[in-house]
Formats: structure tokens, sequence, C-alpha cells
């Protein structure tokens, strides 16, 4: 376009490969300091696999002969761990409303109310899924309930966390109308900024559902009810023909879920 | 069968609004990173008056404008709205307060992906209490409040479309019916026509001027372009640098007075056309 050297005007690209240099080295050694036994990295013998492959090839060809007369013991608890995904999700939907408004600072201005709340779910979040199921099952008893309350909580956490941080980074101009108005808070967060927040929530709620399905498959293994506990009960009697019948009907359900809630949200945004 | 309820409204409140007069007594806004805004301003506005302020962008007059609201508060100074004054008042005596002044805004400010009436409602929120709001109720007055504005700025067709899928002018005629359902006493605008096209700014400052005359509401627009000022307010206030370099007649300016409140010449940029 112009004929002006552009070289000469063009200000130095800002470099810093000391930097750089440290960076990579840090990375090389904590990789090398994490493989190394004697010094506390983590052991691993890949001469197991060799060792005992014939326990595997065993196991897969049994797996790879499903035994589909198990098929109707599976819908029961399947629809079990389906009840306690959607009933699970549809709690924490309700839940999140007031806790995710709390949460954004456009529609909490208090400082110190939205630092509780994050701070609360930061806290809830950081658990993992299996551990509430654990404590819970220690707690309440064996069945279904203890693994609502783990999808509950665990909803909770994601839903808040990820619609307030969305939030933040919207655009309410409107709010301003609304205080221009004489609006409080309140007024303007339930008449404005629930609506314009409201494709948000929808999103993270089905994505919520879509994990719930997932992880409700395996709370059962510590006794949180649903399919997961018909799971571990075949497994145990080696029944590897009856458990790949399980596999393969988690698989279809998880997909055919995960397809609904996809399109479901295309249709959202 | 819908328009009967409407002038119910209107009849049983003739004269709902009464117009209110704007003081400022050596008004001055600096913001906490340091930046002064407004050096020392008084201007006193009539009752009915419908008055440009008229200067460059940065010149402070959004801040002016947001002094009168409450939304800026003005550092040191009195600024004095109608019967109230605003220095010191806070919390639910502020937004009672700010029911009576309307405002509208240059991005129009609506919530896109809630509908035109709720948006109107917004205009409701001083005069209802909180549960109300909370719960979504909506009694029939704030209700008719709410179309009858709507129908006075002809788009009461609109009124269960999304926000977000009007155009520009239908916006900031949403917006305006937002403010007037406020029944407000002051009318602000800051920079209502910067995002809209000629013939649509015009029909929205043509709005403006007639809300003005028929109301008789006290009227204060922001403005950078001169000829706007001129065909539509009869004062005009020029800002430079946070300070007022001009108040008199917007006819009767002339392009030394707009190129002392620019403070350059005038450039084809300053004037809108038809």
């Amino acid at each position: 376009m112009s004929s002006l050297p552009l070289e000469a005007e063009l200000p130095p690209k800002p470099r810093n490969h000391l930097r750089a240099a440290l960076g990579v080295a840090a990375f090389l050694m904590l990789t090398i300091a994490t493989c190394v036994p004697a010094i506390g990295g983590i052991e691993i013998d890949l001469r197991a696999i060799a060792r005992n492959w014939s326990n595997g090839s065993n196991l897969l060809s049994q797996m790879l002969q499903p035994d589909f007369t198990f098929l109707p013991r599976t819908i029961g608890p399947m629809l079990e761990t389906l009840q306690m995904a959607l009933v699970g999700a549809v709690a924490a939907a309700f839940v999140s409303v007031p806790l995710t408004l709390w949460a954004a600072a456009p529609t909490n201005p208090n400082k110190a109310t939205r630092r509780l709340v994050r701070t609360v779910i930061n806290i809830v979040r950081s658990v993992p899924d299996l551990v509430y199921a654990t404590v819970l099952v220690a707690m309440i008893g064996v069945g279904a309930l203890p693994g609502l309350l783990t999808l509950f909580l665990f909803n909770l956490g994601v839903v808040v966390k990820l619609v307030s941080e969305a939030i933040d980074s919207g655009d309410h101009s409107y709010m301003e109308a609304g205080r221009a108005a004489g609006g409080s808070q309140l007024q303007i967060n339930r008449t404005t900024a629930l609506p314009q927040s409201w494709p948000l929530f929808a999103n993270q709620w089905l994505y919520a559902l879509e994990l719930n399905v997932r992880i409700s498959a395996i709370l059962g293994i510590v006794g949180a009810g649903g399919i997961g506990r018909l799971l571990d009960e075949r497994r145990a009697f080696y029944a590897y023909d009856d458990v790949a019948v399980t596999i393969l009907e988690i698989l279809v359900v998880v997909v055919l879920i995960e397809f609904a809630s996809n399109s479901l949200r295309k249709r959202l945004v | 069968m819908r328009s009967s309820p409407l002038r119910s409204v209107a009849e049983a409140n003739p004269s709902a609004t009464e117009s209110w007069s704007i003081h400022l007594d050596n008004v001055s806004v600096t913001y906490p990173n340091g930046t002064t805004a407004l050096q020392g301003i008084s201007l006193d506005i009539a009752p009915g008056e419908m008055v440009s302020i008229v200067g460059l962008s940065g010149s402070g007059k959004s801040t002016l404008i947001r002094t009168i609201n409450g939304l800026v508060p003005a550092t040191s100074g009195t600024v004095t709205v109608g019967p109230h004054n605003l220095s010191g008042l806070r919390g639910r005596r502020l937004r009672q307060l700010r029911g009576h002044i309307g405002m509208i805004f240059q991005g129009f400010n609506l919530a896109d992906r809630a509908n035109v009436y709720r948006n109107v409602l917004v205009g409701r929120f001083a005069h209802s209490p909180t549960y109300r709001s909370l719960l979504g109720i909506t009694t029939s007055r704030d209700r008719e409040l709410a179309l009858r504005s709507l129908q006075s700025v002809g788009i009461l067709d609109k009124v269960w479309a999304r926000a977000g899928q009007l155009s520009g002018g239908q916006k900031q005629r949403v917006a305006i019916a937002r403010a007037l359902a406020q029944e407000p006493s002051v009318m602000l605008a800051d920079e209502p026509v910067a995002s809209l096209d000629p013939p649509t700014a015009h029909a929205v400052m043509n709005d403006l001027r007639r809300i003005n005359a028929e109301r008789g509401l006290t009227v204060v627009v922001n403005i950078h372009l001169m000829d706007l000022a001129r065909a539509y307010t009869m004062r005009m206030i020029g800002l430079r640098n946070g300070e007022v370099v001009y108040d008199g007649s917007a006819v009767d300016a002339t392009e030394r007075d707009f190129e002392e409140i620019y403070g350059r010449p005038i450039q084809p940029d300053d004037r809108l056309g038809q």
C-alpha cells in the first residue's frame, strides 16, 4: 500500500528469551521429578501390561460375549439412575438461580456477600463427587438418596460457577436504565437480569443433567444407588457377560441424553 | 376494546405529572481515578424548558446529565431537582426521587432478551414495592401506564416482541416509553440519537420535542451535533473541559459560538443533515 519502509517504523516485538528458557527448564525438571520413584515420583511398571496380559485378554473375551438375557434386570436400576440424574439436576436448577445472581458482580454489587457465596461454592466444587457419595452413604445409608444429594451438590457447584462467570463477562447496560428509573438491585435482577441470563442458565442446567447421567452410573459403586450398584454386584461375581451388557446400556443412554441435550442447547443460543 | 382502558387512565390523571426545575450550584465532579469531569457548574433550568447540552465527547456532558439523577454524585456543590436536594440522598429516598426523573441513553439500555412490555415496566420500579416485582405481580395501573406509554410513541403493536428484535429507532422509542411510564417530572436524554441513522434521529428528536410541548415536561438533551441543537431546542448550554462556555439561545448561536464550544473549527461531522 504505502512505500514507506515498514521495518523501520515497526516497533520491536517484546521478547524475553530468558523467561521462556526458565519456563521450559522448570517444566522439564518437574516432569523428570514426577517420574523418578527414588525422589517421590510415581512408580510406573509398564511390564505389568505384558505380565498380566492373559488375565486381561480372558476378561476381554468374556466382555465381548454380552449376555443379553440379563438386559431386563438392568431396566429398573437404569430408571433409578435416570431419576436421580433428573431430580438432582432440577433441584440444583432451582437453588442455583438466587445463588448465581448472588455470586455475580453485576447482579450483586456487595463485595462481602459475593465473596462469601463464591468461596462456599468453590469449596463445594472442589470436593470430588465420589467423596460426597462415600461420605453421604456412610451418613444416611445405602440407596438413591445419597446419590441424589451428591448430584445436587455437584450440579450446584458447576451451574453457579459457570453461569455467574458468564454473567460477569456479559454486557449489562440495561442495569443503568433500571437504576436511573429508581429500581433496587433486587427489582433490576428479577425483571431484567433474569430474563437476560435465562439462556445461560438453561444451557448449564442441561449440561448438568448430561453430566449427571454419566456420573450417577458409577455412584452405585460406592453404594449410592442406580445402575452402578448392579454393575458392581455383577463384577464381584465375575459375571463379565452381564457387566458388558450393563456397560453397553450405559453407553447407549449417555449418548442418547447427550444428543438430546446438545440439540436442545443449540436452539437456546 | 384495547384503547378504552388506556383512555381511562388518561382521563383519571389529566395532569399526573408536574414539571420540575433543575438547579445546579457550583457543582464539581472528580472521579475516583482523579479525572475532573465538571468544574464549578451553575445552571438554572426552568420547569417545562427544553435544553440541549452541547459539547464534544469528554466535555463532561454525560457526567453533567448523570448528576441530575444522582447516577454520578456531585463531589461538591448542590444539585436541586424540583423540591428535592440531591446531596446526601441515598438508598430508598434516592430511588424514589429517580422515579420522577426519566432518562434515555445512547445505547438504549434495554434488556434485549426480555420483551418490550417487561422493559417498559422497568419504568414502574420506583412506584412498586420490591416484593411485587419479585413475584412478578403487575397492578392494572402499571399495566395501563406501560401500554399507554407505548401507544404514545406509536409502537404498541410491538409490545410482545423481544426488545433485541427491534430496529434502533424502535428500541429508542421503547426506551422513551419506559421513561414515560415513570410519569416523570423531568426527562433526561444522553446522546439519544448518536446510534441512529439521520431520518430516525429526527423522528426521535421530534418525539422528545412533542413530549416537551404536550406534557410541558422539562427536557435536557445531550447532543454533539449543532444542527440538531439548533432545530429542536430553544436554549443551549455549551460545555468544554467540564466548564460552561455558552448558555443562551440555540437558534441564534453562531458558527463562532460552536467553534468556541468545540474548541476547534467546525467540521462536516458536526452536522447530521436531513
